[in-house]
C-alpha cells in the first residue's frame, strides 16, 4: 500500500509542520528540547493522527471477591474521536465524538453530551487526550507530571477540579517513544483497574 | 324653527343632556371597576381547533410561562479564568439554595447532583414500578445473569461509584435503568459541580416559578425574589442575568404601562396644543375635549362590558380616539359659530356622519381579527366613536348653542389650506402617475406580507437574544416539537403516552430523534405498574435462579439476600400514584406534560422529543411513526404557530377587503354618482398605494396590523375626500371649513404619528401605516377634488 504509505508521511509531516511552528512561537523553545515535559511528550504522541490497539484491563473491586478482567479494541483519530470496543466477556462500546459520547451495551445505546457528564469526561479525556496528543486537553482537565523520557515515559494526571477528584483520584498513563502501553486508574474508594495496550501495526503513522 | 318648536327642540335638548349625564355616570363606574391587564396573551391568537388551543394554552400557563433562566457572568476582582469559575460556581450554589428557600419557585435546577437526593430516594424505593426493564424475562436466570453483568460491567468506573452502595440491594441496576431515562440526551456542560455555558464563561440556572403564567404578580414576586437573592448572596465582580417568558411578562406589563402613560401625556399636549391653535381660548378649550373624554369613558366600559378586562394596549390606542373624536367637536365648534346649530346640522352633519359610518367599517374589521387585543381596539374605537359622534350631535347643540369663541390661528391655518387647496390640484395628474407608480413597485416588488406572530411582541431583538443564549446554554430549546394525546382520564393519557414511548424508542434507535421527555416515564400507567410486580417471582424462586445465575460470578449468592428482601417487598407495593410523586422534584416534571383534565377538557400527555444539537426534528417521520396511536397529533411548535399566523393573516385580508368594499358600497350609496364615486375613491386608492409601495420598498415585513392600518387609512381617509367633494358639490369653501379641515386632519396624523413611535409592535405598526396614509388622503383629496383658486379666494375675501 505505498499509496496509503505516503498519505500517511504527508499527514504525520503536517502535523510536525504545524508543531514546528508552534515551536518556532513558543517563547519557551529552548526548554523544551532539553527537558522531556509534557509539550514534548504530547509532541511526541501527537506525530501519530490514529490508531488502533487491542487492550486487556484488569479491574480490582474492593466489594467484589475477584478482579474483573476484560479485553477488546481501541482506535482513535485525531482530533477527538475514540472508541473503545469491549469484546469479553460482553460485548459493550463506548463511542466518543468531540462532544457526543455513545454508550451500547447489548441492543441498547444512549447518547449524552461529555461536558455535562464531567465524571465520564476525566476517563476519556485521560485516554483520548493522551491518545491523540492534545496538551491543551489534558493541561484543562489535569494536573499533569511526566517522568522518564522519549523511550520509556510516565503520565500521571490528577483531576483539577475537586469535586472530580473525590471519584478519579488519578490517572497514570505510560508509554514508549508514541506509542501508549498502560492506563491505570485509581478511583477514590481505592477500587483501580490497569488496562495494558497492545498496538496494532496498521493505522500506525509515520515513524 | 317656528315659534311652537322652539319648547319642543329645547325640551329634547334638556333631554339629551340628561341622558349624556347619566349614561357618562354609569361608563365612569363600569371603566372605574373596570380589571386593567397588559399581559401577553392579547399578541396570541384565539385558538380555532383544539390542537392549537393545546399549543396556546402551553405558551400561555404551560411549564414554558413559568421558566426562569439565570446565568451568573463576570469575575471577582484580580480572579484567573480558573479562580472566576469556582466563584461562579459558589455564587450558584449559594443562589440556588436561597430561591428554593423563597418559597415563589417549585423547583431551581442549577446542576447540582444533590439537589436529586430525594428523587434518587423515591425513584430506589420504587424501582421495581418504574423501570422499564422490569418484565418476566428480567427475572429469568438468563435476564437475571444478563442484568447482574451489565451493572459489574460499571463497577470500577467513576458510574459505577453511584452503583456500589446499593449494589447488593439493586444488581440488577433498575435504579439506573431509570435515571438513564431520566436524563436528558441534551444537558448544560458541568464545571465546578454547576451547569455553565457551552459559549460564555457564565453558570446557569433553571427555576420554575409557584406562579402561575397568568399570574404576573406572583411572577413578579419570583423575579423580585431572584433580585433579592442574587443581592444577598452574589460576590463583588459577579452579577445575574434572568430571561424566561416570566420575565418578558412581567417587563412586558411594566412596558406597556409606561407606554401607555406616555402615550396620554402626549397625545393630551398635542390636542390641546392643536386646539389651542384653533380658538384660543380656554372654554372652547374645554368643551372640545368632552366628546373626547365623554368616547374615551364609554369605550372603556364597553371593552370592560364586553370582555371582562381592559387590555393597556386598548388604552394607548385610546389617543387615535382623540384624534378622530375632536375633529367632530371642531367642525362643530367652528361651524356652528357662524350659522347656529342649525345650519350646521344640515351642512355638515350628514358629512361627518358619513365620516363616522366608513370609521365604524373600518375598526369593525378590527373586531373579527381573531386577536383578542385587536378586537378590544375594535369595541373600544367603535363605542368611542359612537359616544363622541352622539354628544356632539346631541349635546351640543343644547350646551353650546353658539359654537365657541375665539378665532385663534384659525385664518392663517384656512389661509394656508387655501393655498395648498389652490395650488394642488395642479399636480391632478402627479396624483395619478404616482398611484400607477406605486401600484407597478408593489407589484414588481416580492410580497412583504411575511410578518411573523414574534413581531406582535414586544419583547426586544436584544431580549429575545439573551433569552435564546441562555436557552442554548440549558439545552432548552423553546419552539421544538411534541406529541399531544387526549384521553378520558388519568390512566388512559398515561396508557396512550406508554404507547407513543414504545414507538419513539425505535426513532431513538433510528436516531431521528436523541430523546424524548414523558409522563409515563415518571408515572407508568398502573396497569404497567401492575403487570411488572406480577412479573416478580417469589422470594423462593428468586433465590433458586439468583444461585444459577451468579454462579461463577463475581457476587456470591449469600451477599444478594437484601435483593430478595427488597423483590418480596416491592411484591407487596401498591402502584405509584400522582399523590404519591408530590412533594419531590419529580411532581413538577409529571405535572408539566400531564395536564388535568375536567368536565369541559380532556386530560392531556404531552411527549417533549429532544433533537440532536444543531438539528431539527423531521415532523414527517414522527407523524408517521405514531400513526397507529388513536389521537396522538405531532405538534411542531413554530410551525404551528406560523400557520395559526398565516390562516389569520389570509382571513384578515379577506376582512380588510370586504371593509373596503363596505366603505366604497356606502359610498355609492351616499353619493349616488358613479362619477362621484370615482372621484372620492381615487385619492383614497392613491393614498394607500402610496403607503404600501413606501413600505415595501423599505423592506417592511408586513403582517395583520399593517393590513387593518391600510383599512383604517380608507376609513379615515374618506373622510376627507368626502369632504372635498362636499365642497365642489356646493361649489364654495369658507375658511372656517378649510381650517376645521385641516386641523381635523392634523390631530389625526398627530395622534396616530404618536402610535408610530411607539416602542409596542401592534400600536407602532398600525400607526405607521395610519398616520401618513390620512395625510397623504388629504393632500390628494385636495389634488384630484380640488376647489378652483378663483373661487376660493372670493369666498375668503368675503
Amino acid at each position: 500500500m505505498p499509496r496509503a504509505d505516503r498519505r500517511r508521511a504527508l499527514a504525520a509531516g503536517l502535523a510536525a509542520l504545524a508543531f514546528g511552528c508552534t515551536i518556532a512561537l513558543a517563547p519557551h523553545a529552548a526548554a523544551a528540547a532539553s527537558a522531556f515535559d509534557l509539550e514534548a511528550l504530547t509532541a511526541l504522541l501527537a506525530k501519530v493522527r490514529s490508531g488502533e490497539a487491542t487492550f486487556v484491563e484488569t479491574r480490582r473491586i474492593e466489594m467484589l471477591d475477584r478482579t474483573l478482567t476484560s479485553s477488546g479494541r481501541l482506535a482513535f483519530k485525531a482530533p477527538d474521536v475514540f472508541v473503545r470496543e469491549t469484546l469479553k466477556p460482553r460485548r459493550e462500546k463506548l463511542a466518543v465524538d468531540g462532544n457526543t459520547l455513545t454508550m451500547s451495551i447489548g441492543e441498547r445505546s444512549r447518547t449524552l453530551q461529555l461536558d455535562a457528564s464531567p465524571e465520564a469526561a476525566v476517563i476519556v479525556e485521560a485516554i483520548r487526550g493522551t491518545l491523540t496528543g492534545n496538551r491543551a486537553a489534558l493541561e484543562r482537565v489535569f494536573e499533569t507530571r511526566v517522568g522518564g523520557d522519549a523511550s520509556a515515559w510516565t503520565l500521571e494526571l490528577v483531576p483539577r477540579d475537586l469535586r472530580l477528584r473525590g471519584q478519579v483520584a488519578s490517572v497514570r498513563v505510560a508509554g514508549r517513544e508514541s506509542t501508549v502501553r498502560e492506563v491505570r486508574v485509581l478511583l477514590a474508594d481505592g477500587d483501580h483497574s490497569v488496562m495494558t495496550i497492545e498496538p496494532v501495526a496498521a493505522g500506525r503513522g509515520a515513524p | 324653527m317656528t315659534g311652537a318648536d322652539g319648547p319642543r327642540v329645547a325640551a329634547r335638548g334638556k333631554a339629551a343632556v340628561v341622558v349624556w349625564l347619566a349614561a357618562v355616570a354609569a361608563a365612569l363606574v363600569v371603566a372605574w371597576r373596570a380589571h386593567y391587564i397588559a399581559d401577553l396573551s392579547a399578541f396570541l391568537p384565539s385558538a380555532p381547533t383544539p390542537e392549537q388551543a393545546v399549543l396556546l394554552d402551553q405558551l400561555k400557563n404551560g411549564t414554558t410561562s413559568r421558566l426562569v433562566l439565570i446565568g451568573i457572568e463576570g469575575a471577582p476582582p484580580g480572579s484567573d479564568d480558573e479562580g472566576a469559575a469556582a466563584a461562579r460556581a459558589q455564587a450558584s450554589s449559594r443562589l440556588a439554595a436561597a430561591l428554593r428557600a423563597s418559597r415563589e419557585f417549585a423547583a431551581v435546577h442549577n446542576g447540582e447532583t444533590a439537589a436529586w437526593a430525594d428523587a434518587g430516594k423515591f425513584v430506589f424505593e420504587h424501582r421495581y414500578q418504574l423501570s422499564p426493564a422490569v418484565d418476566a424475562a428480567r427475572f429469568s436466570v438468563a435476564g437475571l445473569r444478563d442484568a447482574i453483568d451489565t451493572t459489574i460491567s460499571l463497577l470500577g468506573t467513576p458510574a459505577g461509584s453511584l452503583l456500589k452502595p446499593i449494589l447488593f440491594r439493586d444488581p440488577t441496576g433498575e435504579t439506573l435503568r431509570i435515571a438513564e431515562a431520566l436524563t436528558p440526551a441534551r444537558a448544560p456542560r458541568v464545571d465546578h459541580g454547576v451547569w455553565v455555558s457551552r459559549s460564555a464563561p457564565r453558570a446557569v440556572l433553571v427555576a420554575t416559578t409557584v406562579a402561575d403564567g397568568a399570574d404576573l404578580d406572583g411572577q413578579q414576586r419570583a423575579l423580585a425574589a431572584v433580585d433579592a437573592a442574587s443581592a444577598q448572596t452574589l460576590t463583588p465582580g459577579l452579577r445575574v442575568v434572568v430571561s424566561g417568558a416570566a420575565r418578558f411578562a412581567v417587563e412586558s406589563r411594566a412596558h406597556i404601562k409606561a407606554e401607555v402613560e406616555r402615550l396620554a401625556i402626549l397625545g393630551s399636549i398635542v390636542i390641546v396644543a392643536l386646539l389651542w391653535l384653533a380658538f384660543a381660548t380656554l372654554r372652547a378649550l374645554a368643551v372640545a375635549l368632552l366628546p373626547v373624554a365623554t368616547g374615551v369613558v364609554a369605550g372603556i366600559a364597553a371593552v370592560s362590558l364586553g370582555f371582562g378586562h381592559v387590555h393597556g394596549m386598548t388604552l394607548g390606542f385610546g389617543t387615535t380616539l382623540i384624534g378622530e373624536a375632536v375633529d367632530y367637536a371642531i367642525y362643530y365648534l367652528i361651524q356652528s359659530r357662524a350659522a347656529g346649530p342649525e345650519h350646521w346640522r344640515h351642512e355638515s352633519w350628514p358629512t361627518v356622519r358619513l365620516g363616522l359610518f366608513t370609521s365604524l367599517i373600518g375598526f369593525a374589521a378590527l373586531v373579527f381579527t381573531g386577536f383578542p387585543g385587536l378586537a378590544q381596539l375594535g369595541v373600544f374605537s367603535i363605542a368611542g366613536l359612537v359616544a363622541a359622534a352622539a354628544t356632539t350631535r346631541f349635546v351640543f347643540p343644547t350646551l353650546v348653542p353658539e359654537g365657541a369663541p375665539g378665532a385663534g390661528f384659525r385664518v392663517r391655518l384656512a389661509g394656508a389650506m387655501r393655498a395648498l387647496a389652490g395650488a394642488l390640484p395642479r399636480w391632478r395628474v402627479g396624483v395619478a402617475l404616482l398611484a400607477l407608480a406605486s401600484l407597478v413597485a408593489v407589484a414588481v416588488s416580492p410580497s412583504p406580507w411575511r410578518g411573523e406572530l414574534a413581531a406582535l411582541s414586544p419583547v426586544t431583538p436584544a431580549e429575545l437574544a439573551r433569552d435564546a443564549a441562555l436557552r442554548a446554554d440549558v439545552g432548552a430549546a423553546d419552539a421544538g416539537t411534541l406529541v399531544a394525546v387526549a384521553a378520558a382520564d388519568e390512566q388512559g393519557a398515561l396508557a396512550a403516552a406508554e404507547a407513543i414511548d414504545a414507538r419513539l424508542d425505535a426513532l431513538v434507535e433510528q436516531r431521528v430523534i436523541v430523546g424524548y421527555d414523558s409522563p409515563a416515564r415518571l408515572l407508568p400507567p398502573t396497569a404497567t405498574q401492575e403487570r411488572r410486580r406480577a412479573a416478580l417471582p417469589d422470594e423462593k424462586t428468586l433465590r433458586e435462579r439468583l444461585a444459577e445465575a451468579t454462579a461463577d460470578g463475581p457476587i456470591p449468592v449469600a451477599r444478594l439476600e437484601p435483593f430478595v428482601a427488597d423483590v418480596a417487598a416491592a411484591r407487596t407495593q401498591s402502584p405509584v400514584t400522582a399523590a404519591a410523586l408530590a412533594g419531590t422534584p419529580l411532581a413538577g416534571a409529571v405535572d408539566a406534560l400531564l395536564l388535568r383534565g375536567d368536565a369541559a377538557r380532556p386530560w392531556r400527555a404531552l411527549v417533549n422529543l429532544q433533537s440532536a444539537e444543531g438539528q431539527t426534528i423531521d415532523a414527517a417521520r414522527v407523524r408517521a411513526a405514531i400513526a397507529d396511536v388513536a389521537g396522538a397529533r405531532v405538534i411542531a411548535i413554530k410551525a404551528e404557530l406560523d400557520a395559526i399566523y398565516a390562516r389569520f393573516l389570509r382571513e384578515a385580508q379577506w376582512q380588510a377587503a370586504l371593509g373596503a368594499s363596505a366603505v366604497a358600497l356606502l359610498l355609492a350609496w351616499q353619493l349616488r354618482s358613479p362619477r362621484r364615486l370615482f372621484d372620492v375613491a381615487v385619492p383614497i386608492a392613491a393614498a394607500t398605494l402610496v403607503v404600501l409601495a413606501a413600505l415595501t420598498l423599505a423592506g417592511a415585513a408586513l403582517g395583520i396590523l399593517h393590513l387593518v392600518g391600510l383599512l383604517l387609512t380608507v376609513a379615515i381617509g374618506s373622510n376627507y375626500a368626502l369632504f372635498f367633494d362636499h365642497l365642489r358639490e356646493r361649489g364654495d369653501a369658507d375658511a372656517d371649513t378649510l381650517a376645521s379641515l385641516l386641523l381635523a386632519n392634523l390631530t389625526t396624523v398627530a395622534s396616530f404619528g404618536l402610535l408610530a413611535s411607539s416602542h409596542i409592535p401592534v400600536l407602532h405598526a398600525i400607526g405607521i401605516v395610519v398616520a401618513p396614509g390620512t395625510l397623504l388622503c388629504l393632500i390628494f383629496s385636495a389634488a384630484w377634488l380640488g376647489v378652483a383658486r378663483g373661487r376660493t379666494e372670493a369666498r375668503i375675501a368675503a
